[in-house]
């Protein structure tokens, strides 16, 4: 896939972001001072040890969290500046989460996962055509109790992608799966971009997973190191980790 | 470095407890008060029971009193000759009409003789202030202490009291207190006290024998028996009267009976009651609140009692350690309940002692209640906590140590209603399978906020009830302005001279004679209204609120007599007056009418007055005016009449009524509605709570899937809004039912209560639980608002 830099491309931007937390009486700086671009369609890998800021830096992306200093932008909106409630709206309608530990409501079913998401978007899904899309429509009615890690993450992705946001952010999606589990997840996120056309960031610890973004994004105390462009990103099941 | 793990452990329990500070001082305030109640109301009932046991033996109360029309020393012989009996004592009571210096309403009063010299007798007198008589025919009076005090006598004051057809000028020489008179209502009816207008006044028996005709001779006998058991007592006073017959006894009464007696004793029933009720439902909360939130921290600790455990700690140590999380707050709630209980039990002495005149009435601290009080409540906070703490005792290390298995899944048995199901939103179906799931928290939800509006309901009963009784007794039945009583029963002259005095409209005769009524193997004693035909200031009603109208012949029962007679309408009772012929008739129960107070009955004054051998009397005189203006002119000329013993007034009556009853229930009802709301608010947000600590998760997901805070909330809130619904609902049929119960249980011969709820106390009590379980809501609020949600997210399942 080719991936172009213009402006007018550009769906997010963090501008020199940084973020610190305060601990009792020091200040504890999570994020330095990241500038990153998040463009439009294409699937950034953040990667860095942990502690290095990249869960901070995606707080900051999906809106959970604002800079201490610099800005992040969504279109027109600088996330920093606007109200909780403008903040929590931006949640709602812009951005899916897939985390590591699934975060299902345990006593819903897969189906009305989904619906938590879908109730209150602008314009979701119906929540079984997400489960179609996901390929699990057969465990509508089961309870997350009931259902594998790797289908627990798939009804995960359905609930992100059934609200049809701009953004899917995923949070170490496959590090509580074991390898072929965490492939198939790779796979399917990469099959609902292409179908769907969402910009997916993706942040690990898992450097080979990188190989399969268009752009990695190496995150070290709280600052890109770098930001690399894969030429030829590899399709999941050529990783190994 | 080795420290000592009993410290640790203590320092962990500390910390834990002070985490969760907010929803544990509220356990404690409701431990506090069962407890407190427990201490209070058994220390009041022991303060109670030791002065008035104290005061009636001290001072001789008498067991028994016979009235008589006219007995000689050689009768009160003849009765201490009787087996059983102790001792006996003749004296004089008579009715009287004091005139007071400083009012123009006369007063009903009593006049009752005492020897000429201060001697220990029965009926005896605690001297206040000032001295005994002067000498045995001297024109003095002792008076009622709580009477002269109201009035604002003193020794050197001299009073106007008419006896017979003189009226004495009296010197006032002392007060006094008497166990006869603790509780003081007006001696010519009503229920509640109304010291200023009860005339109870002592005077020499000399004076009064000669004043009163009787000289040589008594109209009353009182005794102390060996065995006062009321079987015994009983059985000693049938013989009594037996062997008194010949001077006329008009009235023969065991010591329960006598008013302030029977009002004390059921004071007295009642504080022993509440000594067990509040404390089992307010511990009762604690215990099962506790229970669920102990079992929460267990659960949430899990981990943390594996480590412990792998670490070394005893099964014992683990457990203890559980334990002490509900002594604790049993400690501090103890602590509470002990200040509580020793602060309120002043209090309320300092109450009872305004309407009880009991000399010996002192709050006393009693170590033992406390040691109980305290007791019960470990024991209750340990039961409470028990079923957690064996639940962290048994965790296995290892399995401990891993997390919990996920949250078991399942449907619940709704679901099995696909119809009902699948029109539910994903809320619904979340707060529907939270309750579900969680059957014990949702029990305690549901079954405290049931206690809560339960107790509300009655609370409110109490007060329409009391409403009720007083608009019925005094405005439905009764229409008069006032009543005259008179010494004996006059012809139709008497209520044409009544008529004819300034501002009295209308007049209408009542006849009240005191009879025996008898069933077999059932009797009563009470005083018959005899009442004219059209009559319009006294209308028994029956069960639907109709005048009944009053037969020819035969009787108008109240419900009450019916019952205890066993008699219904179309049987017959046999009757016999105690004055006139005394003549024993068979009379047919015509109509049964309800009343609340007292036992009485009805019949039309004629066939009332052929039964005591008369054509037509009245000793009753009740009549309406033209207004109040011109009742000191009225009042100066009744003080005139030698007839008049007696001038009550309906308004009084119902003004004392609710100054006093009314007063203190209104403060009664302001206690237990905030109780009930502790309660309510206490359970909801000790439920939401735990529920909320087991779902900050859900709280993080919502959260970043887009949900506001107050979108969140308003899902968390749905399982306590329902279960307080539904408990609140059912607890309005509860609350119903307690109040009937206790209706029942208040069936005496001197009071009923009718079971009353206005309808707008449904909805009184519906707004309150919302108040109660919106402030607890309120307060989850701020807990939402304080979740770290993006923390809540990391922690792996």
């Amino acid at each position: 896939m080719s991936v172009t830099t213009s402006q007018s491309s550009v769906i997010l931007s963090v501008q020199s972001a940084g973020r610190v937390y305060r601990m009792g009486e020091v200040d504890v700086p999570a994020l330095r001072d990241v500038t990153l671009d998040l463009q439009r369609g294409e699937l950034l890998v953040i990667i860095g040890p942990s502690g290095s800021g990249k869960s901070t830096l995606l707080n900051l992306i999906g809106g959970m969290d604002r800079p201490t200093s610099g800005h992040v932008r969504f279109g027109e909106m600088d996330l920093g500046v606007i109200s909780d409630r403008e903040l929590t709206r931006y949640r709602r309608f812009e951005i899916g989460f897939v985390f590591q530990f699934y975060n299902l409501v345990p006593s819903l079913t897969a189906l009305e996962n989904i619906q938590v998401a879908t109730e209150m978007a602008g314009d979701p899904m119906d929540p079984l055509e997400a489960l179609e899309l996901v390929d699990l429509v057969d465990r509508a009615d089961h309870f997350p109790s009931q259902l594998s890690g790797g289908e627990q993450q798939r009804i995960s992705i359905a609930r992100a992608i059934a609200k049809r946001p701009q953004i899917l952010l995923c949070d170490e999606p496959t590090g509580a799966l074991d390898i072929e589990t965490g492939q198939q997840i790779l796979n399917l996120l990469l099959r609902l971009r292409a179908e769907l056309g969402q910009t997916i960031s993706l942040i690990t610890h898992n450097a080979s997973i990188a190989h399969i973004g268009d752009r990695v994004a190496t995150l070290k105390d709280g600052i890109v190191e770098s930001i690399e462009i894969n030429e030829r990103p590899l399709r999941p099941e050529e990783v190994q980790w | 470095m080795v420290i000592s793990a009993g410290p640790i452990l203590l320092r962990k329990l500390l910390r834990d407890l002070w985490a969760r500070k907010t929803p544990l001082a509220v356990i404690i305030a409701i431990v506090a008060i069962g407890t407190g109640s427990l201490i209070m109301n058994a220390s009041i009932y022991r303060d109670l029971k030791f002065a008035r046991d104290d005061y009636y033996r001290e001072f001789r109360l008498a067991d028994l009193s016979v009235s008589l029309k006219r007995a000689p020393e050689s009768a009160v012989r003849l009765v201490e000759q009787t087996p059983g009996v102790a001792e006996a004592r003749g004296r004089v009571v008579l009715p009287a009409l004091l005139d007071l210096p400083n009012q123009s309403e006369p007063i009903t009063g009593l006049v009752i003789s005492m020897p000429e010299t201060n001697e220990p007798i029965l009926n005896d007198l605690l001297l206040r202030e000032g001295t005994w008589f002067s000498g045995p025919e001297q024109a003095e009076a002792i008076l009622n202490h709580r009477f002269a005090e109201a009035n604002g006598f003193v020794a050197g004051d001299r009073i106007k009291v008419l006896l017979l057809d003189e009226q004495h000028d009296v010197l006032v020489v002392g007060t006094a207190m008497s166990p006869e008179y603790v509780y003081l209502i007006p001696t010519d009816g009503g229920v509640a006290p109304d010291p200023a207008r009860t005339g109870i006044i002592y005077m020499p028996i000399k004076f009064l024998q000669r004043s009163g005709d009787l000289e040589g001779a008594f109209n009353q006998i009182v005794a102390r028996t060996f065995d006062s058991s009321p079987a015994a007592l009983d059985r000693v006073l049938n013989v009594i009267e037996d062997r008194l017959d010949a001077w006329g006894v008009t009235d023969a009464t065991p010591r329960r009976n006598f008013p302030s007696v029977s009002f004390l004793d059921s004071e007295i029933q009642g504080i022993r009651a509440s000594t067990t009720i509040m404390p089992t439902i307010f511990l009762g909360v604690a215990m099962l609140i506790l229970n669920v939130v102990i079992g929460r921290m267990v659960a949430q600790q899990r981990s943390v009692i594996g480590t412990l455990k792998a670490l070394g700690k005893s099964t014992t140590a683990i457990a203890l350690h559980y334990l002490c999380f509900g002594t604790f707050a049993a400690l501090l709630g103890a602590a509470g309940g002990v200040v509580l209980a020793y602060w309120l039990q002043g209090g309320m002495i300092a109450m009872y002692r305004q309407f009880y005149k009991l000399p010996n009435l002192e709050a006393r601290f009693y170590p033992e209640l406390y040691v109980l009080g305290v007791s019960v409540c470990l024991i209750a906070a340990a039961v409470g906590t028990i079923a957690a703490a064996r639940r962290a005792a048994s965790l296995h290390p290892a399995e401990a140590m891993r997390p919990p298995p996920p949250e078991k899944g399942g449907s619940i048995i709704l679901e099995r209603i696909p119809i009902f199901w699948s029109r539910l939103s994903f809320r619904r179906r979340l707060v529907l399978r939270a309750i579900f799931r969680n059957p014990f928290r949702s029990g305690v939800n549901f079954f405290t906020t049931l206690l809560a509006t339960a107790l509300l309901i009655t609370t409110f009963s109490m007060r329409d009830s009391l409403t009720y009784l007083m608009e019925y007794q005094f405005s439905a039945l009764s229409h008069e302005d006032l009543s005259v009583s008179l010494r004996e029963p006059v012809g139709e002259s008497g209520s044409r001279e009544i008529l004819s005095m300034p501002s009295i409209a209308t007049v209408e005769p009542q006849l009240n004679v005191v009879c025996d009524l008898s069933n077999g193997p059932f009797s009563r004693r009470l005083a018959i209204s005899g009442l004219p035909r059209g009559n319009r200031l006294s209308t028994p009603l029956d069960d639907l609120g109709q005048p009944v109208p009053i037969p020819d012949e035969g009787l108008v029962l109240t419900d009450k007599v019916a019952r205890l007679l066993d008699v219904e309408v179309g049987d017959s009772v046999s009757l016999r007056p105690l004055i006139g012929e005394r003549r024993r008739v068979q009379a047919p129960v015509i109509a049964i009418v309800k009343t609340y107070i007292g036992l009485s009955a009805y019949a039309d004054i004629q066939y009332l007055s052929r039964l005591i051998g008369e054509d037509y009397v009245a000793n009753s005189l009740l009549a309406t005016s033209f207004g109040s203006e011109g009742w000191n002119l009225l009042y100066n000329e009744l003080k005139k009449r030698p007839g008049v013993i007696g001038v009550a007034r309906r308004e009084r009556a119902l003004e004392q009524m609710e100054g006093t009853m009314g007063e203190t229930q209104g403060r009664v009802i302001v206690i237990l509605v905030m109780f009930s709301g502790l309660i309510a608010f206490g359970s909801v947000l000790n439920t939401a709570l735990v529920s909320l600590s087991e779902r900050e998760r859900e709280v993080g997901t919502f959260r970043v899937l887009g949900y506001t805070k107050g979108e969140v909330a308003a899902i968390l809130r749905g399982e306590q809004i329902i279960l307080s619904v539904m408990g609140t609902s059912v607890g309005m049929f509860a609350g119903t039912g307690l109040a009937l119960l206790i209706s029942k249980a208040y069936d005496t011969d001197l009071f009923r209560f009718p079971a009353t709820i206005l309808p707008i106390r449904y909805f009184h009590a519906a707004l309150l639980m919302v108040l109660f379980v919106a402030l607890a809501q309120a307060v989850v609020r701020v807990y939402i608002h304080k979740i770290n949600w993006l923390d809540a997210l990391k922690i792996k399942e």
